[in-house]
């Protein structure tokens, strides 16, 4: 009984949600592509709403708090945009030995996997930033982190990779995937991460 | 002379273009759809790039899709117009700003990294109110 109960509370507050009206302006939340949820804030001229939970929504103006939005409704009013969602972006880490632009062996084992998945999608639009830890001085880190992108770069075109739009940057010592002090080897800071848009 | 003089007025602005480099690139399209930049539309096909400031637009029964830079994804059902009114993206100088404009429409959106190292960052505004995000995959719908 108070299940049903339940049932008819949220089909009321999707109508009032939306009040019958195709032309509504509002949001909607949905699951992260990780499974997990996020929040929008809504600032409209009628107030202030937060949307937490998935599968909510309220309108723009601010008017309405947030409730559940029917299935039948997302996928009629947002169906056509869903269906042409872009493959989601893909990245992928390449480590280096200390102190120049050799590759793991590991890595250099993936760059066929990237090159495969990079193929798979219309017009590549590619990053490629370079880093190192935090061994040596800092402005030679900068140089030694370019030069590591730089390496993959000309390694994925040499096999063939036809990108859309590329882009080779360093950031030297300055962004480290594990914080440590100066002066100090840590595998994992000595990467170049490719974004594959 | 003044010819040569005119073509080098002409010419400048285009320079001006040619700097200006692309935050990110339609990678769908189904139907009628264009990006208009500096009040020049263009059809838009897989890999037209978009940029600070393009307007994107589709005409009824289409649909559109583009990825950012920062990896931000954004799609858009039929009769629909967004512009990217700013987009700053670079980490490595912690300058992050994302921001648009959904005057009519439906839109798809999952957040990039703008949205995951500053938050306040992104922002959508509509004719009714304005969109804070706070990482996350969303649709909104303004109506006429």
């Amino acid at each position: 009984m108070r299940r049903i109960h339940a049932k008819l509370l949220a089909a009321f507050l999707s109508i009032g949600l939306l009040g019958g009206c195709a032309s509504k302006s509002y949001v909607v939340l949905l699951d992260n592509p990780d499974g997990s949820t996020g929040a929008v804030v809504i600032k409209g001229s009628k107030g202030e709403q937060v949307v937490d939970q998935s599968g909510h929504g309220a309108a723009l103006d601010g008017s309405t708090r947030a409730a559940p939005v029917a299935a039948e409704t997302i996928q009629r009013d947002f169906g056509s945009a869903m269906a042409a969602r872009p493959i989601l972006p893909e990245r992928f880490l390449l480590y280096f030995e200390s102190g120049g632009a050799r590759l793991t062996e590991a890595s250099a084992a993936l760059l066929p996997k990237i090159i495969a998945a990079a193929n798979r999608r219309p017009a590549v639009d590619v990053s490629i930033i370079g880093h190192t830890d935090t061994i040596g001085k800092a402005e030679v880190n900068e140089a030694l982190a370019l030069q590591r992108a730089q390496v993959i770069a000309d390694l994925i075109k040499a096999r063939g990779l036809k990108v859309h739009a590329l882009s080779v940057e360093s950031h030297g010592e300055r962004n480290l995937l594990v914080a440590t002090g100066d002066e100090v080897s840590e595998p994992r800071n000595r990467r170049v991460e490719i974004s594959l848009r | 002379m003044k010819n040569k003089i005119m073509a080098l007025m002409l010419s400048a602005p285009m320079l001006v273009l040619a700097a200006d480099s692309p935050v990110g690139f339609v990678k769908t399209v189904n139907g009628e759809a264009s990006v208009s930049h500096q009040g020049k539309a263009v059809r838009a096909e897989v890999g037209t790039p978009v940029f600070a400031g393009s307007v994107l637009r589709t005409a009824a029964q289409a649909s559109l899709g583009v990825t950012f830079k920062d990896e931000t994804v954004m799609s858009f059902g039929p009769n629909t117009e967004l512009t990217v009114t700013e987009y700053l993206y670079a980490p490595g100088q912690g300058k992050l700003k994302m921001g648009s404009k959904l005057t009519r429409g439906s839109l798809n959106y999952v957040s990039g990294v703008i949205a995951k190292l500053q938050p306040d960052a992104v922002s959508i505004e509509t004719p009714t109110g304005t969109i804070g995000v706070r990482g996350t995959h969303f649709l909104v719908n303004v109506g006429e």
